[in-house]
């Protein structure tokens, strides 16, 4: 049952004796001193499954002893302690909860005990074992919860317009992600709204202003909505996308600057809203990474921030800007996860790769999101992901001109790629 | 790739040298840092100094927010020698106003 119990004390007359006890009871044992326990073990060595301890070492020692065994062999060893004359040594150890036995030590009793020790420290590490794994196994459940739930606070689907291409992508460093991005029908459905946030900071506590933030402006901005009160159809004031803008934002920076600026969390942010008739955009950047628009002839604007993040300042101004996607121009809407994605030594992909992608690419929203994220899985390889990642592409098509002569072809736009092409689903 | 961030006192300044990498990971030390200059006594400056600060994710913004916080408002937030792109970082996301940023440990 035992293979190996090492009696580990100082030589003397009663260690050596219950050496020769364990032994006499068909149990291997040998007589080693604290210090050459300590030591180690060579290779070769048969691993000890009972350390039998003279309780005149102290309980700091006895542990070590303990952890180096398991280090080692991955293998904890049974401990018993047994007094050798005062018993009032053996108080330590049995307060820590060790096995002891005390003189005189008669063959046959004393094996029998040893092994009964063994027998229980044994089935209770397996208990041990079995509760941390269900205690694992509770904590990745709440997070596969904690994920679903979150991934109910992403659109479903993307509203799409004949002659515009809109896609994104979302890929968290942890289970759960402080960035997020929105598309929404404003204004009964002649605007388009655009959200791609940062929450600072990561994990559960992120998700959680996530969550809210993401509540508050969409909740926000489609109440003060005049198009979702069934009045008035085509006729929308001019200023009306300006005025939900402003309205959703300041209320969401009141909102948290008021309940939970002592956390410390804001929220970078940029929200535009599109005319997809004339392709202006209306926008507010509250301190986020400048979303690139890339024009047709080549060239690249930054969209600037126009107001501090959210939640950072109370009573903040947000100015607003505006700027026209013409045919064949392109929004690239992102987080700092892009160019701060690392590799394995810790090297930034950049904003100027970043750039240069853009740069490079002449095709559809989708295909240039799918070269980011072929580009960013190859640049992170194996290191850990450090940051949440998102991304959101916006393209108007070019303009199709009918090749002349040839005038049945120009009744139908041109379906590109896989391209979202918004056909079916027009205004209502 | 690893950070450290000290305190001194200095009379009624407080000083806190951040060295190495501010991230996620890290920013726990820092607030415990802030912390622990908000509470040892009254002080009119919490300076930091940036000299070997490295990188500020948006983790470590989340603590210079919580310091503003923390910290009150009559008391100055001095930012010394803070790199191009640390102070990139705080300008960005419109947290420039809220803190002074210098080119020496003042006092």
């Amino acid at each position: 049952m035992l293979e190996l119990t090492l009696v580990v004390s100082e030589r003397s007359p009663m260690a050596d004796n219950l050496c020769a006890v364990v032994n006499s009871d068909g149990m291997p044992a040998r007589l080693v001193s604290p210090a050459e326990a300590l030591a180690g073990w060579r290779a070769g060595d048969r691993t000890p499954d009972l350390l039998l301890v003279n309780a005149a070492l102290n309980l700091s020692i006895v542990r070590q002893l303990a952890q180096r065994i398991t280090r080692t062999t991955s293998r904890p060893p049974t401990v018993v302690m047994f007094a050798e004359r005062d018993f009032r040594e053996l108080e330590e150890h049995v307060m820590a909860g060790l096995d002891y036995i005390i003189p005189p030590f008669l063959p046959g009793l004393i094996g029998s005990r040893l092994v009964a020790c063994h027998v229980r420290q044994v089935m209770s590490r397996t208990t041990q074992d079995i509760q941390t794994a269900a205690n694992l196994l509770k904590y990745e459940r709440e997070l596969q919860i904690g994920r679903e739930i979150q991934a109910g606070f992403l659109p479903d689907v993307l509203p799409s317009r004949s002659g515009w291409q809109l896609t994104a992508r979302f890929q968290p460093a942890l289970e759960v992600a402080g960035d997020f991005y929105d598309a929404f029908e404003l204004l009964g459905g002649a605007r388009i709204g655009l959200v791609v946030a940062d929450v600072c900071d990561k994990g559960v506590g992120a998700a959680m202003f996530m969550a809210l933030i993401r509540s508050l402006l969409r909740h926000t901005a489609s109440y003060l909505d005049p198009g979702s009160q069934p009045a008035g159809d085509e006729k929308i004031d001019p200023g009306a996308d300006a005025a939900v803008l402003v309205h959703s934002i300041a209320t969401t920076n009141r909102y948290l600057t008021t309940n939970h600026l002592g956390q410390g969390y804001f929220a970078t942010l940029f929200f535009g809203i599109l005319d997809p008739t004339d392709g202006s955009l209306v926008y507010v950047n509250c301190g986020h990474n400048p979303p690139v628009m890339h024009r047709a002839d080549g060239t690249q604007d930054l969209l600037w921030p126009t107001g501090p993040a959210l939640g950072l300042v109370p009573e903040s101004v947000f100015d607003l800007e505006t700027t026209r996607l013409g045919y064949g121009d392109l929004l690239f809407i992102y987080t700092d996860g892009v160019p701060e994605a690392k590799d394995a030594n810790g090297r930034f992909f950049t904003e100027e790769s970043m750039l240069a992608i853009i740069r490079a690419q002449n095709s559809g929203a989708d295909e240039l999101l799918d070269v980011f994220e072929r580009r960013l899985s190859a640049h992170v390889g194996f290191a850990d992901r450090s940051d949440d990642i998102t991304m959101l592409a916006l393209r108007r098509q070019p303009e199709y001109r009918a090749p002349r002569g040839r005038r049945s072809a120009a009744a139908t736009p041109p379906r590109r790629g896989r391209a979202v092409d918004g056909s079916r689903s027009a205004r209502r | 790739m690893g950070f450290s961030a000290t305190l001194s006192r200095n009379g009624r300044i407080a000083l806190i040298t951040l060295e190495g990498e501010l991230d996620a990971l890290h920013a726990d030390d820092f607030r415990n840092r802030v912390e622990q200059a908000a509470n040892g006594g009254q002080i009119d400056q919490l300076v930091l100094d940036m000299t070997d600060l490295t990188y500020m994710s948006s983790a470590g913004m989340r603590g210079l927010v919580f310091a503003r916080q923390k910290m009150g408002e009559d008391i100055r937030i001095v930012l010394v020698r803070a790199s191009d792109s640390v102070e990139q970082t705080i300008r960005l996301v419109g947290f420039h106003q809220s803190v002074v940023f210098s080119d020496e440990v003042p006092g």
